[in-house]
């Protein structure tokens, strides 16, 4: 079914109505902000800041494991630190970073102008930041939670961690679990009902599918975390509940069982998103589409499914009975197949194409090396009795830092490099860029993979120090060699972002000669987008010659509005006036920020939350003129 | 590796691995196959999949098999169509892979984590506490059961299972050289099988993050042939040593009129403690607080001293002692063989 | 550019007020989320059930179903009263906004009264035992639900009656329907658990 373009009208889009633009989509506003851009760029920033103090948290802890009986730093606290560290890389640096590469990015691949709850998508942002203002305002105070990242109980119950640490940290992920689902419903939204006219389902850039699928991944894993950390164990510390507590009937496995139900899927959540990003990468550096597309889309899919049933993989040592035990471990080897259809495409796809080796096709190799290592390691201990020796030590460690970092950080540099000249107009210097990819890859390999061995040969997960005696020095100590090198690896490339963003060749709107839309427009785009929102009829829209490609006229410039398309075929439906710029959403952000805060002490804060967050929700929604919508 | 270690330490009994990689018994030993196996399949496909990843590196400039990408950047039918079937090969021997190794897994896992014939067998009861370990070796006759701390002692050859709980926080009772670990939660109760297959000196370590001194909380699992077994039982079953001379005469009368006598038992004394370790062989273990120290005098002086500064947060109280009690003590003390 | 030729659009709906606006959807997976939340509450009911020899706990009596069944009565026809504003919405009728509105709020505050009397005959708190806790929570949660629909109704209901208000407002009036449908519709598994649970999972082990 074709659209029914035309040759009539000629697409000029006048000064005058560019101003019109300009000024209908202004966001100047510092709390009242709603353009995605803006949102997407504060999200990334702030995601960064919360991984280097996940770093510096990381480094420390390597400083203190990098001697054998070193006292650099004593229990309580490196209890403390690596339960930040975990805290803060899973909740407030991966997922949130993942999140504002999407909200930046999914509009401008669909060929829209906004996402589509704009205001949401405001208040997600400010929610993310009170979330991590809790964490680290608490841990100024020294109120700094130390039971680790996933907080098991009974340790982490009142009797166990008395004071206020796991308290903030319980709540503090109710603060991230909102922002990503807001984030969740809204790309979800926009991906199924705003994409360009002619962008069937066939069509989505793999990007898009890729954050669709961590969209609906989160909206059925996230409510999961808060029931455990918030229903089961804030309200066993606070109020007295007995979930977990075996003294009265309650269970120390139930919070593992439903913690973990959320977790699996959560490492998904991040690294689903960077593998469109590897794809989006890939085609543009080997100039062509990438190979097998509904079968890469097919793998996004089920990896989106099956994630959710591999949940006991982390409960093998636990006493489980064994053939619900035998189960997992077939479901945790098949998504094996998922990821590995993806990289066969992928090394099918470079295989014919014609590659160009920016920097970013080199984070994407150092991807397929260490992710598919990572991989291996996570097929070993999917083999119940290979996770009963390699469970909790330093092998599980390596493992799931091979398949995060190596999954979801390389692919991530990689979207840096290559999507920075949108990002900012200016091209990033490619030698300091390849620069810090060797440095991040040598010091990556050096420091994880000693561990591996280490962990096989006894050592246990979140110990503060070991014995001379066992030998684990040497490995110790080159993991700490290593850490140091990812660490310059950092400040390299911080350092080329810097200096790029002044000094590099300025871009244009196509630097890589790419397919998809968001090379259609400017380097950096204005806030609308697009001038004309295209009309698209191919898998590369930028590539295609095509009579049924186009654009979109007959949109208002004078309000903010965008196009809403059918879910299958694309086809335009209504249109749809988005919010302007607004402070409530931040209004309503504190107003929650405030009760939920309260919360840490007293169950009254959820009603102090309650509250206040229904007066911001209320101004969010009063009418506002003008009332009537003239077409 | 394990003579490195030991060659830098005088005590020989100290020097033992905490290694899955260095299998003593047969649990370990299959699981240490199963790692081998998986090990040798799996570096043999990530080298080949890297391989297959680098190759269009070097490829590019040379423009083999590279079509001239038409104007819609898409290569040609037939090549699309070789990379089907290539990627549908990998994928189908993708799948027949993984279902093997799940086969090879559920075999293995029955094998090693069962017992592995019927019959004889010992059953020691494991507790862990925040931070040591409650040992109890169960007998039918009740005269028969002994209880320890932080040592585990099984004669070569012989199936014993492990039956473990925990008394505060989940623990994870882990001999490497033996077996895989299992966790100890609170109001359950965990069993796994170990056999050692020679006589030997295995550590352990707890293995699930159990709080402050976690990093603090390892064991020794010494198994001996079936007749030293049977002579380092006999000892056991026996109450405590008697003072010899005047100065453990001493020494019992400061550990039974101090706080010590309320958290720990001495059997054979009025000291019934069910708090602390039970100390009534004190003297035959290997190491202090849970295999933290090797156990001598200087070491014990140490850490009745001052528990806290040994293992920061131990539950372990500073009781103090007179300066002209400490050596009287500790020469007790070492006297419970 | 991709293209010279043009798409006209400008004879479509400024504004779309029917299951195919963008806020329907994302009302659709607000709900899913809810949802997700009361079935993860729902299996932990069951699985307390099965670490407990004897259920519900000794001193607590089998939940008596009846009047919970007949409180379903009020609940049910409230939703007749959202459906009427939301088809009134389309049509910007705005009597019969108010009427439906106004309706469903009526009967949901009957419901609310007719739980708040059966909650208070509850012999146990969140604190007894975890049976308390999971019986409590469920109860709380989906009543604070339940709460927080019936205060946008109202403002709902402010705002129509003022009589200033727009195609958005109306739009919001059709998707807060979603929202109560939902809410009526997951507390039939919840019922079931709650006082069906017992009789179906109950006894000594």
């Amino acid at each position: 079914m074709s659209l029914p373009l035309t040759a009539d009208r000629q697409v000029t889009h006048e000064a005058p109505e560019r101003d019109l633009l300009k000024r209908v989509w202004t966001n100047a506003g510092w709390f009242s902000v709603t353009t995605h851009q803006r949102l997407g760029k504060r999200y990334i920033i702030t995601a960064f800041i919360f991984l280097l103090l996940g770093g510096i948290e990381a480094l420390l802890m390597r400083l203190q494991l990098g001697a054998p009986e070193n006292t650099l730093l004593g229990p309580a606290r490196y209890n403390q630190i690596f339960t930040l560290h975990g805290t803060t890389m899973m909740f407030l640096f991966a997922v949130p970073m993942m999140e504002g590469m999407g909200v930046y990015l999914v509009p401008l691949l669909l060929g829209t102008r906004n996402v589509a709850f704009p205001r949401l998508n405001a208040f997600g942002y400010w929610m993310f930041l009170g979330g991590g203002l809790l964490l680290y305002g608490a841990a100024l105070t020294n109120t700094i939670p130390d039971a680790g990242w996933f907080a098991y109980p009974p340790l982490s119950g009142p009797q166990f961690s008395p004071g206020k640490g796991v308290d903030v940290w319980a709540q503090m992920i109710t603060f991230t679990e909102i922002s990503a689902l807001c984030v969740a419903v809204e790309l979800a939204v926009t991906i199924l009902r705003m994409r360009a006219p002619g962008m069937t389902l066939n069509k989505i850039p793999m990007y898009c599918w890729a954050m669709l699928v961590q969209s609906f991944m989160i909206i059925f894993a996230m409510p999961a975390v808060m029931v455990a950390s918030t229903v089961f164990l804030l309200n066993d510390r606070t109020i007295g509940t007995h979930f977990v507590n075996p003294a009265e009937g309650g269970d120390p496995l139930l919070y593992q069982h439903v913690f973990w139900f959320f977790g699996h899927p959560e490492v998904y959540i991040i690294f689903i998103p960077a593998l469109g990003m590897v794809t989006a990468i890939i085609e543009a550096n080997a100039r062509r589409s990438v190979f097998g597309y509904p079968a890469m889309v097919l793998a996004l899919v089920g990896n989106g499914f099956v994630a959710f049933g591999l949940w006991v993989h982390h409960m093998f040592a636990t006493g489980l009975p064994q053939i619900g035990e035998a189960y997992f471990t077939a479901a945790s080897m098949m998504i094996a197949i998922t990821s590995g259809v993806q990289i066969f495409c992928w090394i099918g796809t470079l295989w014919t194409g014609r590659l160009r080796l920016t920097t970013a096709l080199h984070f994407v190799f150092g991807f397929i090396f260490i992710f598919v290592m990572g991989g291996m390691t996570g097929v070993i201990l999917a083999s119940i009795p290979l996770d009963l020796q390699a469970h909790d030590t330093f092998f599980v460690v390596a493992h799931f830092h091979y398949v995060l970092i190596g999954g979801a950080l390389f692919p991530l540099f990689g979207g840096f490099h290559h999507w920075f000249p949108k990002f900012t107009g200016r091209m990033i210097d490619e030698r300091l860029g390849k620069l810090s990819f060797w440095m991040l890859f040598i010091g990556f390999n050096l420091t994880f993979f000693p561990l591996h061995l280490v962990g096989l040969n006894g050592m246990p997960r979140r110990v503060y120090t070991y014995p001379v005696s066992l030998g684990w020095g040497p490995y110790n100590q080159l993991a700490t060699f290593g850490a140091f090198i990812i660490a310059f690896g950092g400040v390299v490339f911080i350092a080329n972002v810097m200096r790029s963003r002044k000094l590099g060749a300025a871009a244009d709107a196509n630097p890589w000669d790419a397919g998809t839309l968001e090379w259609a427009t400017t380097s950096p785009p204005p806030n609308y987008n697009f001038e004309c929102l295209p009309v698209v009829a191919a898998r590369q829209p930028l590539w295609t010659d095509s009579p049924e490609q186009g654009s979109v006229v007959g949109l208002r410039d004078d309000r903010r509005e965008v196009l809403v398309t059918s879910f299958l075929e694309a086809k335009p439906q209504s249109r749809y006036v988005i919010p302007g710029e607004t402070i409530w959403p931040f209004i309503t952000a504190v107003g929650f920020s405030i009760g939920l805060y309260y919360s840490v002490f007293s169950f009254a804060g959820y009603y102090v939350a309650s509250v206040l967050g229904m007066i911001g929700l209320i101004g969010w929604f009063w009418p506002r003129r003008p009332l009537e919508l003239r077409p | 590796m394990r003579s490195v270690a030991c060659g830098m330490l005088a005590a020989s009994a100290l020097c033992a691995q905490q290694s899955a990689l260095d299998p003593g018994g047969r649990n370990a030993q299959a699981i240490h196959s199963l790692l081998v196996a998986f090990f040798g399949l799996l570096t043999t496909i990530f080298v080949i999949v890297i391989i297959m990843a680098a190759v269009p590196l070097f490829r590019r400039h040379r423009g083999i098999e590279q079509e001239p990408l038409e104007r819609t950047h898409q290569p040609g039918e037939a090549t699309e169509k070789r990379l089907g079937l290539v990627v549908g090969i990998a994928t189908a021997i993708t799948v027949l892979i993984l279902i093997a190794l799940v086969v090879v897994s559920v075999s293995v896992g029955k094998a090693s984590q069962g017992p592995s014939r019927p019959g004889k067998r010992m059953t020691v009861e494991v507790t862990g506490n925040q931070w040591w370990w409650y040992v109890r070796y169960y007998n039918d006759q009740a005269s028969r059961i002994v209880v320890d701390a932080n040592e585990i002692h099984v004669p070569v050859g012989e199936q014993v299972m492990i039956r473990g709980t925990s008394n505060d926080v989940i623990h994870s009772f882990w001999v490497p050289g033996l077996q895989g670990k299992r966790d100890l939660i609170p109001s359950r109760v965990n069993t796994e099988w170990l056999e050692a297959d020679r006589p030997g000196y295995f550590r352990g370590q707890c293995a699930e993050f159990c709080g402050l001194q976690h990093a603090h909380m390892a064991m020794w699992l010494v198994a001996h042939s079936p007749a030293d077994f049977q002579a380092w039982m006999d000892n056991q079953l026996k109450p405590a040593v008697a003072p010899s001379n005047s100065d453990e005469q001493r020494g019992q009368q400061v550990f039974l009129d101090s706080a010590c006598a309320i958290c720990h038992t001495i059997r054979g004394t009025r000291a019934a403690g069910q708090v602390g370790p039970d100390l009534t062989h004190f003297a035959s273990r290997l190491t202090i607080a849970a295999g933290t120290l090797p156990n001598n005098k200087g070491n014990l002086g140490g850490w009745i001293a001052d528990p806290q500064n040994i293992k920061p947060g131990t539950h372990m109280a500073t009781v103090p002692v007179k300066a002209e009690d400490v050596q009287p003590l500790l020469d007790y003390l070492e006297s419970l063989k | 550019m991709i293209g010279t030729r043009t798409l006209d659009v400008s004879e479509l709906q400024p504004f779309e007020i029917s299951n195919k606006s963008p806020l329907f959807w994302g009302q659709v997976l607000m709900c899913a989320i809810e949802g997700s939340m009361f079935f993860i509450l729902i299996a932990t009911y069951f699985y307390i059930r099965m670490s407990v020899d004897v259920w519900p706990p000794p001193g607590v009596p089998s939940p008596k179903p009846w009047f919970a069944t007949l409180a379903l009565i009020p609940l049910l026809a409230s939703c007749v009263g959202s459906y009427i504003a939301s088809e009134a919405a389309k049509k910007d009728d705005r009597r019969r906004m108010l009427l439906g509105l106004g309706l469903n709020l009526a009967l949901a505050v009957l419901y609310l009264v007719l739980r708040g009397i059966e909650w208070r005959r509850l012999n146990f708190t969140w604190a007894s035992d975890a049976h308390g806790s999971i019986v409590w929570t469920i109860l709380f949660l989906h009543t604070y639900d339940v709460i927080a629909d019936l205060l946008m109704t109202t403002v709902l209901i402010l705002i129509i009656a003022r009589g200033r208000y727009g195609e958005k407002q109306r739009l919001g009036v059709h998707v807060d329907s979603i929202l109560w449908y939902f809410l009526v519709g997951i507390w039939i598994p919840l019922y079931v658990v709650l006082y069906w649970g017992a009789h179906l999972v109950g006894g000594a082990r």
